[in-house]
């Protein structure tokens, strides 16, 4: 049985049963029948749990007369997104604002709560991080066929048609290579941090170890707001006019 | 927000430069191990012993191409 957070309990001494019979339907046979719901995934469920509670209180407190701080948070982080995705997209970058601003999030919210003692972050695990580049690459071709239909698939052809059997490999490469990079870059960045503020408060547990939690957040901020942007960069190439 | 676009616009263009040169780190391995990795995909489904060579070849080729494609957008 593997090492389970008090979360991670919890769940599986409710959800255990339904949750490996569920699996097993789908022909996966879980590798601990009595734990099948991981640490990882209990994160998961926290995180979104947190987001949707801190989203529900926003919602039944805004005010446009007096905006409380939380509110401000949020009007700020939506106006960042926004501001970025209409630099870097143009005109009509508004529609994206919603999916950007959840898996910005998503991302920065799973980065910070390994921080707090009892938890570890998901984005620390190479599943979640896959996921995430996942529903980016997914959302983006989405969006690319959306807008140029069938005429998406001519910047796989590149500029000359006689050059298309070698570019279409190259470029079907290169968009997965994408998935891979985002995943890499998150996953090995938050899973180094929290082996290295580990490492240190094993060793020295007084003072050195605040040093590493302060690069520990200014690397989970960077890593969502890079994740962030570059999806952005990835859709704006997707529903660019020149396809 | 305090700052409007326009004054926040150089801030943003400096770190998705940071975004996009850094990405280049990860591309080219990245497209080196998916060119290998379908490759040896296909082999094992086509039972052949080949194709994973031509998979790394274009692997490595489609990192160079991103690479060449970012520097020349950036450099126009």
């Amino acid at each position: 049985m593997p090492e389970q957070l008090w979360i991670t309990q919890f769940l599986n001494s409710f959800l255990a049963g339904p949750v490996t019979a569920l699996l097993r339907s789908l022909h996966i046979e879980p590798h601990h029948p009595q734990a099948p719901i991981t640490n990882s995934v209990a994160m998961q469920i926290l995180v979104v749990a947190f987001l949707v509670l801190v989203f529900a209180i926003v919602r039944s407190r805004l005010s446009v007369d007096s905006p409380r701080a939380l509110q401000h948070i949020f009007e700020g982080a939506q106006g960042f997104v926004e501001g970025q995705s209409h630099e870097i997209i143009g005109a009509h970058s508004e529609g994206f604002t919603p999916f950007l601003m959840a898996l910005g999030l998503f991302i920065l919210i799973s980065n910070l709560i390994g921080l707090i003692p009892g938890f570890e972050s998901p984005t620390a695990v190479s599943t979640v991080p896959l996921g995430c580049a996942i529903c980016a690459f997914i959302y983006y071709n989405y969006h690319g066929l959306k807008h140029s239909g069938l005429a998406y698939f001519k910047h796989f052809v590149g500029p000359l048609p006689a050059l298309a059997p070698l570019m279409i490999p190259i470029e079907i490469i290169s968009h997965l290579a994408r998935v891979m990079s985002l995943t890499i870059r998150l996953y090995a960045n938050m899973f180094a941090g929290d082996m290295v503020t580990l490492a240190f408060f094993s060793l020295i547990p007084l003072l050195l170890p605040v040093g590493f939690l302060g690069l520990h957040i200014f690397v989970s901020f960077l890593q969502a707001y890079i994740f962030l942007l570059l999806t952005t960069v990835y859709l704006s190439g997707a529903v660019a006019e020149e396809h | 927000m305090a700052q409007t676009p326009e004054e926040d616009s150089p801030k943003r263009g400096f770190l998705l430069q940071i975004a996009k040169y850094s990405q280049l780190a990860f591309v080219l391995p990245a497209a080196t191990a998916i060119g290998w990795l379908v490759g040896a995909g296909l082999d094992r489904w086509l039972h052949t012993t080949w194709l994973y060579l031509v998979g790394l070849i274009l692997g490595i080729v489609a990192g160079f191409v991103d690479l060449i494609r970012t520097v020349m957008a950036d450099s126009k």
